[in-house]
């Protein structure tokens, strides 16, 4: 994982240098002269070579600076930090949502394959992961803010104002999972060990819970992990039309803004807290099935 | 009773040359055409490249898409502009129908390209595995890493806001999930009994992979590619909605809903009818990449 | 109470699939005494699984439908009985060992798990007793019982078998229905599983249902044998009656296929032709394509169960002939 998210950084790092543009022009006013710029620069390391500046800008993230905004003239880390938990909370709440909504669909249409239900099941999920998110945002903000007026229609605040981004986010990620539950249990309630189960008297709930979903969750956290970086990039696009301030509209107003090392810090911490959530993932797939964990206690 | 033994003997091998006569091309079309949502998928595919392909010679671009007219802003649906009028006067309907060609053009060229890039190189990685497999798994983990929309911002931010640096993101990823898919599926067959007998026969390693892996791993990357070109239509208009793909006057569709997001309260239906456009397109290719799934899957779900 | 543990009586069972009509069982009749085994003989697709699932009720639906006849498990209707019924009855007095033990034991449950759910599910037992009472099945079986804590995967081909008739046995059945039991293990190993089974089966005093295709099985494991063809039993009687004094064309080929160790170097001699498409039975007996001794009226008429001696029962019109006998009987 390590070296992954060094080869990433160094990537990033190496791109938005390039388009980054010239710090000391922002900085500075405009009619400062060539020799104050050129100081300037040599001040703040500018003409180190890029490896150097690479290795310094790396140490940084361990101290916790990566530079300040241009924009806001605040600490890159901090302002970081100090949006993650909003975005947090979003993801979190529609991965609940989510969950909630699309396993028990899932279940229900697998067990009723081929009928009205697995038809009506199968038809909504369809539409739901055809949509982009940012529409279903509108949309959702169109009916229940503007036409209803039972919710706001953007900032934050209080638990009113996650309903709506979190049913964007909530609502394509759940389409998702409930295709995957689907197809899972489908071929899980085929497999032989099922008709054992029930060849032993077992009822038709723990049939289904006990030994099908059990079996089906294995490639549906793979599935869900898998997809994981979709649920950030949909929180992106909630946070942008709800205005919730979270690390993804942070990205996209710096990036308007040509705040290249906000931008730069905030992809090179997204893409580490990528990597942590995949580690996560890869552990909650080795609970899930006793053939992975064997590999790794044997390994530890 | 002889005879009756011979009788039996040709009816049975008569049948079995008429059962074999489908290839399995045919047969896959065969059971694509009974699945309705395929069918349905298919015909609006075909009918939107046609709009696609025709819009440049029915609307022209400077009067039609682009022109401003202060005086029939904001119009609601109506007749004469089926899907309402902007805030610039211009005609909803036409820019929608003018905007097809964006989209299937970032969405079947990164696709395209991606699909080149990454089943050449997955390839490769799964066949001689090595130190070819462990340099393109590396790649593959690294964007893997980064997500869909951050390789995009890089990009673009490198090479301008057009549609040709969108292309080029987005071929990143589609190339990933392809190199994935390819290699998986060669390390899979190449370890199947049946390529040990086509060696054991004496045919060389080019003939190989021409005649058993390659039509072997077609099935899968069949169905991802129409997947794909879904995910990457969902994808451009996503970008160009945040500012950081497509950008107006271009009647992108995710840029006339950027562009529109700040009229819903007055204007909703401008904010409307570009992203039903997204989600029929992305819903016809989903329809018709499931069929796809379900008809190259010799053991039908059924 | 009657002396069968199992009674069936014209079963018929059909499987809807688009392509068409799958007619698996068609009308067979068969009994088991208590304490006694039976070996269900045919071939590949004669309908022998289905007619195990059946006896269970287990026949998935869709496609599969029972269409009529009834299963009396110890003077109970097996297809009469409600869910719970059924539930109560699965594992309890009637318990099936599947064919491949690679897929029979779910992955992610252990196995000390798998065999105290069959004991938590017909016995009030707290489940720290049924996991002790589980690590006494292992034992029982020949496997060791701290073995009871690892997972499927971690276990050999025959001692997933073990482990899968060691559920089977937990809650000491009446009848045991063995499908192919060793069909997917080693020749060393078969033997051995075969053993284990004969014992528990001596020693629980159970009645046994073993379909397969391997005659020799058969003829060491088994008090009688039922010969199925195209989901009909053609012959039927005891070991004895069946092996040495067959009456059925099809037994006939069945044993004339075998290679004889005393003639090597003879040529094989299979039965001609394959066996009728399920969705498409003939009009007649179902065996007459490939009859040798197949008339006109074999092809018009289908033959019912006839007692012929004892308890010796087949299903051929060629018994209207008082004098008919197979070859094989002429020679000795």
């Amino acid at each position: 994982m390590i070296p992954t998210i060094l080869l990433t950084s160094l990537l990033i790092f190496w791109a938005m240098d390039l388009t980054g543009g010239d710090p000391v022009q922002t900085i500075l006013p405009e009619n400062a002269t060539v020799e104050q710029q050129e100081a300037l620069r040599e001040s703040m390391g500018l003409n180190r070579p890029f490896f150097i500046r690479y290795f310094d800008y790396m140490l940084g993230i361990v101290t916790g600076d990566m530079g300040t905004s241009y924009v806001t003239k605040l600490d890159v880390f901090d302002t970081f930090m100090h949006r993650l938990p909003m975005t947090l909370a979003l993801g979190g709440t529609a991965l609940l949502i989510s969950v909630i909504i699309s396993i028990p669909l899932g279940i229900w249409t697998a067990l009723n394959q081929n009928t009205w239900k697995d038809t009506l099941g199968m038809v909504l999920a369809l539409f739901g992961v055809s949509m982009p998110n940012f529409w279903l945002g509108l949309m959702l903000m169109l009916l229940f803010s503007l036409q209803l007026h039972w919710l706001p229609s953007g900032g934050s605040g209080g638990i009113q104002y996650l309903v709506l981004p979190a049913m964007t986010v909530g609502l394509g990620l759940a389409a998702l999972i409930t295709r995957t539950t689907r197809s899972a249990m489908l071929d899980v309630i085929r497999q032989d060990y099922i008709t054992t189960a029930k060849a032993k008297g077992a009822s038709h709930h723990r049939v289904i819970y006990t030994h099908a979903l059990r079996n089906a969750m294995i490639p549906i956290v793979t599935a869900v992990g898998m997809q994981f970086s979709l649920v950030m990039t949909g929180s992106a696009l909630a946070e942008t039309v709800f205005s919730w301030p979270g690390i993804g509209l942070l990205i996209v107003n710096s990036i308007s803004k040509r705040d290249t090392p906000m931008v730069t810090g905030s992809i090179i911490l997204c893409c580490i807290l990528m990597a942590l959530i995949n580690l996560l993932t890869d552990i909650i797939y080795a609970y899930c099935d006793p053939r992975i964990k064997a590999q790794y206690s044997s390994k530890g | 009773m002889e005879n009756k033994m011979e009788n039996s003997h040709e009816i049975t091998s008569a049948e079995l040359k008429q059962a074999k006569g489908r290839s399995l091309a045919q047969e896959t079309w065969r059971r694509m055409l009974k699945n309705k949502g395929a069918v349905i998928g298919m015909i609006f595919m075909i009918l939107l490249i046609i709009v696609a392909l025709l819009a440049e010679f029915i609307y022209n671009y400077d009067t039609d898409i682009v022109a401003q007219s202060a005086s029939s802003s904001f119009s609601a649906p109506s007749a004469a502009h089926i899907f309402g009028t902007d805030q610039f006067g211009r005609d909803i309907f036409a820019r929608v129908l003018y905007g097809a060609r964006y989209s299937l053009l970032i969405g079947c060229g990164s696709v395209a390209f991606g699909l080149l890039v990454g089943l050449l190189l997955g390839s490769l990685a799964g066949f001689y595995g090595g130190f070819i497999d462990n340099l393109v798994m590396r790649a593959n983990d690294i964007l893997y890493a980064i997500p869909n929309i951050l390789i995009a911002v890089v990009i673009v931010s490198l090479l301008g806001t057009t549609p040709l640096s969108l292309l080029l993101a987005l071929s990143i990823s589609a190339a990933s999930s392809f190199a994935r898919i390819a290699r998986a599926a060669v390390m899979q067959i190449r370890g199947q009994e049946y390529i040990e007998s086509a060696y054991a026969m004496g045919l060389p390693t080019w003939k190989v992979i021409l005649r058993h892996i390659i039509p072997n791993c077609l099935s899968p990357i069949i169905v991802q590619v129409t997947l794909a070109i879904g995910s990457n239509i969902i994808a451009a208009s996503s970008l160009s909605f945040l500012g950081v793909g497509v950008a107006p006057p271009m009647p992108e569709w995710g840029a006339m809903l950027s562009d529109s997001r700040q009229y819903i309260r007055s204007a909703p239906w401008m904010c409307i009818f570009p992203g039903l456009a997204i989600v029929v397109t992305v819903l016809a290719l989903n329809l018709m990449g499931d069929g796809l799934r379900d008809a190259l899957d010799p053991k039908l779900k059924k | 109470m009657s002396d069968n543990i199992l009674e069936i009586k014209d079963l018929v069972v059909h499987y809807e699939t688009d392509d068409g009509c799958v007619n698996a069982v068609n009308g067979l009749s068969f009994s088991i005494g208590r304490k006694k085994t039976l070996g269900l003989v045919g071939e590949t697709g004669a309908g022998k699984t289905t007619t195990a699932l059946s006896i269970l009720n287990l026949v998935p639906d869709p496609p599969g439908k029972i269409k009529s006849g009834s299963i009396l498990l110890d003077g109970r209707d097996v297809l009469q009985m409600t869910d719970k019924e059924l539930e109560e009855m699965r594992g309890n007095d009637v318990a099936m060992i599947f064919q491949d033990p690679m897929t029979a034991l779910n992955p992610v449950m252990t196995v000390g798990d798998q065999i105290a759910e069959s004991i938590e599910l017909h016995q009030h037992v707290s489940s720290k007793e049924a996991f002790e009472k589980a690590k006494e099945m292992l034992k029982m079986v020949g496997i060791a019982e701290s073995r009871a804590y690892d997972y499927p995967h971690q276990f050999s081909g025959g001692m997933r078998q073990r482990v899968v008739i060691a559920i089977a046995l937990t809650c000491k059945p009446k009848l045991l229905l063995s499908d192919e039991p060793t069909t997917a293990l080693d020749v060393t190993i078969q033997a051995q599983v075969l053993e284990l089974m004969k014992e528990l089966i001596r020693s629980q005093q159970m009645s046994m249902l073993l379909i397969t295709h391997d005659l020799g099985v058969v003829a060491e494991t088994c008090d009688d044998v039922a010969v199925m063809y195209a989901g009909k039993i053609v012959e039927i009687g005891t070991a004895d009656e069946v092996f040495n004094h067959t009456l059925h064309p099809y037994t006939e080929g069945l044993f004339n296929s075998l290679p004889n160790l005393r003639e090597r170097g003879e040529e094989l001699i299979p039965i001609k032709g394959l066996m009728p498409d399920p969705m498409n039975l003939p009009e007649g007996c179902a065996f007459a394509p490939r009859c040798p001794y197949a008339t006109e009226a074999c092809e018009k008429t289908q033959p019912e169960l006839t007692l012929m001696g004892g308890t010796h029962c087949v299903a051929c019109l060629a018994y209207r002939d008082a004098q008919f006998s197979l070859r094989r009987n002429h020679n000795g």
